[in-house]
């Protein structure tokens, strides 16, 4: 059996992400009827969809079995695989970073910053952090009443935030973003890089473009941070050897991107959809308010809700079973980490943004050795803004329609129109 | 001889097998190793590691 082609389309379609409750509704129905099972689509080599989050844990668990870098890391048509494959002289992916290797390479990427982004290593950058919350919460407050929080906070905030981690001057934020939302947002014309809508041959091309300008900025990182170490982030990949070798251009370029990119959008995303939740539930922000103890739980359930990263790709190098199927060597697997965020067997009411959860095991940050290296960082940082922002806000609500970015990948929110008023 | 799981990532630490790479040698039991010590593929601290039953 092979995934009915309507509901195939619908959960890989990036319109279907910006209207959710499409992508929600269509997951569900497999979650219930096909929760393991192949798509077949002519322009796309066939691939199972994971819809459970037992099953991606199972997955994710057996890195030796089921590797990020063989294949495309993300959903990729035939066509777009074979051009990636051109344009970087075989490798499957675009970018090299540490969600695209594998094995020791990875071991090795993943412990350059590692050991300075664990709980305790981030713990003396809270003064710091909240200091860059309150200046964005009063950013956000000089506006008298009505913002977009999306495109005025979120994307700002986290940004600022690890910006002055990895050592990036404030001048250089507007480019960050730009370039970002230009690599994660390609499906969507208001935020891609021609502003308009685009073939896939387009996209690739205007992804590649936008490669090329961040890894034009990076050569000059990578001469800076050698000429004069220091102790941030970039600087940590600049100087950074496996053996007796810095890292090689592909690995170095692609540290530093994933770090500059991934390392802001998905917080932004996750904050945009935490207002977006508040503000059509005014019993939320009071019970927050009320119990300011509840503030991890805030924040891993805006986690859960807004899972920022839609997909992961895997491929296994062996047969294996998973959940009673059969799984062949060189066999594709796209990792739903939506759906397995909705999934009726972990949560009670997953459609329902709820603090008052016993257990909340959500996999946005994914599981296993790829888990995400930033996730400390990320619930700190948005951990500091809500506490900052709860004890200013007296209420909030949505002030028009809040919109989707138009994306498969990594997406969230673009405008998050709201009214508030404050203490 | 018995297995820790890190609720973040799945992570086991088998007593059994301890973790020499990091100095914790065969045999060490979860409670002696040092309080400081974190998941290493996480960070996730110490007393988030659950029992596995079996």
């Amino acid at each position: 059996m092979t995934i009915a082609e309507d509901l195939a389309r619908t959960i890989i379609d990036p319109k279907s992400y910006a209207k959710r409750e499409l992508a929600d509704a269509a997951f569900a129905r497999l979650r219930a009827e096909a929760p393991l099972d192949q798509a077949v689509l002519e322009e796309f080599d066939p691939f199972w969809v994971v819809t459970r989050h037992a099953d991606i844990k199972e997955i994710e668990r057996q890195p030796n079995i089921f590797h990020n870098g063989d294949k495309s890391t993300f959903l990729s048509p035939r066509d777009g695989q074979e051009r990636v494959k051109m344009l970087t002289g075989g490798e499957p992916n675009l970018i090299r970073s540490l969600v695209s290797v594998d094995g020791d390479e990875h071991k090795a990427l993943r412990s350059v910053v590692f050991p300075h982004v664990t709980p305790r290593a981030i713990k003396p950058l809270e003064d710091q952090i909240r200091a860059i919350a309150r200046e964005f919460v009063d950013h956000m407050l000089a506006f008298d009443g009505q913002c977009d929080f999306a495109a005025d906070v979120a994307f700002l905030y986290p940004l600022r935030v690890i910006m002055t981690v990895l050592g990036v001057p404030q001048e250089d934020e507007p480019f960050m973003l730009k370039l970002t939302q230009e690599l994660f947002n390609n499906a969507d014309p208001e935020l891609n890089r021609r502003r308009a809508e685009l073939s896939p041959d387009e996209m690739l091309k205007s992804l590649w473009e936008t490669t090329m300008e961040l890894e034009n900025y990076f050569a000059e990182v990578t001469k800076k941070f050698r000429a004069q170490p220091t102790g941030a982030i970039n600087s940590l990949i600049a100087n950074a050897k496996i053996g007796d070798e810095y890292l090689n251009h592909r690995q170095l370029m692609g540290y530093y991107i994933i770090a500059a990119t991934a390392g802001h959008d998905t917080t932004s995303n996750t904050t945009a959809g935490a207002m977006w939740a508040l503000a059509e539930r005014p019993e939320l922000l009071k019970a927050m308010q009320d119990s300011p103890d509840r503030i991890n739980a805030f924040v891993e359930e805006s986690i859960r809700w807004e899972v920022p990263v839609k997909h992961f790709m895997r491929s296994a190098v062996e047969d294996c079973e998973i959940d009673g199927r059969q799984i062949r060597a060189g066999d594709w697997l796209m990792l739903s980490y939506q759906s397995a965020n909705r999934d009726e067997t972990v949560w009670a009411d997953p459609f329902e943004f709820r603090i008052d959860r016993e257990q909340n095991p959500q996999i946005a940050f994914g599981y296993g050795v790829h888990v995400c290296l930033g996730q400390h960082l990320a619930r700190m940082e948005m951990r500091i803004l809500w506490e900052e922002l709860f004890k200013r806000l007296k209420s909030v609500e949505m002030n028009g329609a809040g919109e989707r970015t138009i994306s498969n990948f990594v997406c969230g929110p673009k405008h998050v129109p709201i009214r508030f008023t404050v203490n | 001889m018995r297995k820790w799981r890190c609720r973040n990532c799945g992570f086991i630490y088998d007593e059994a097998l301890g973790l020499p790479d990091e100095g914790i040698a065969p045999g060490t039991r979860f409670e002696d190793i040092p309080e400081d010590w974190y998941c290493p593929d996480c960070g996730t601290e110490k007393q988030d590691f659950e029992l596995m039953d079996y």
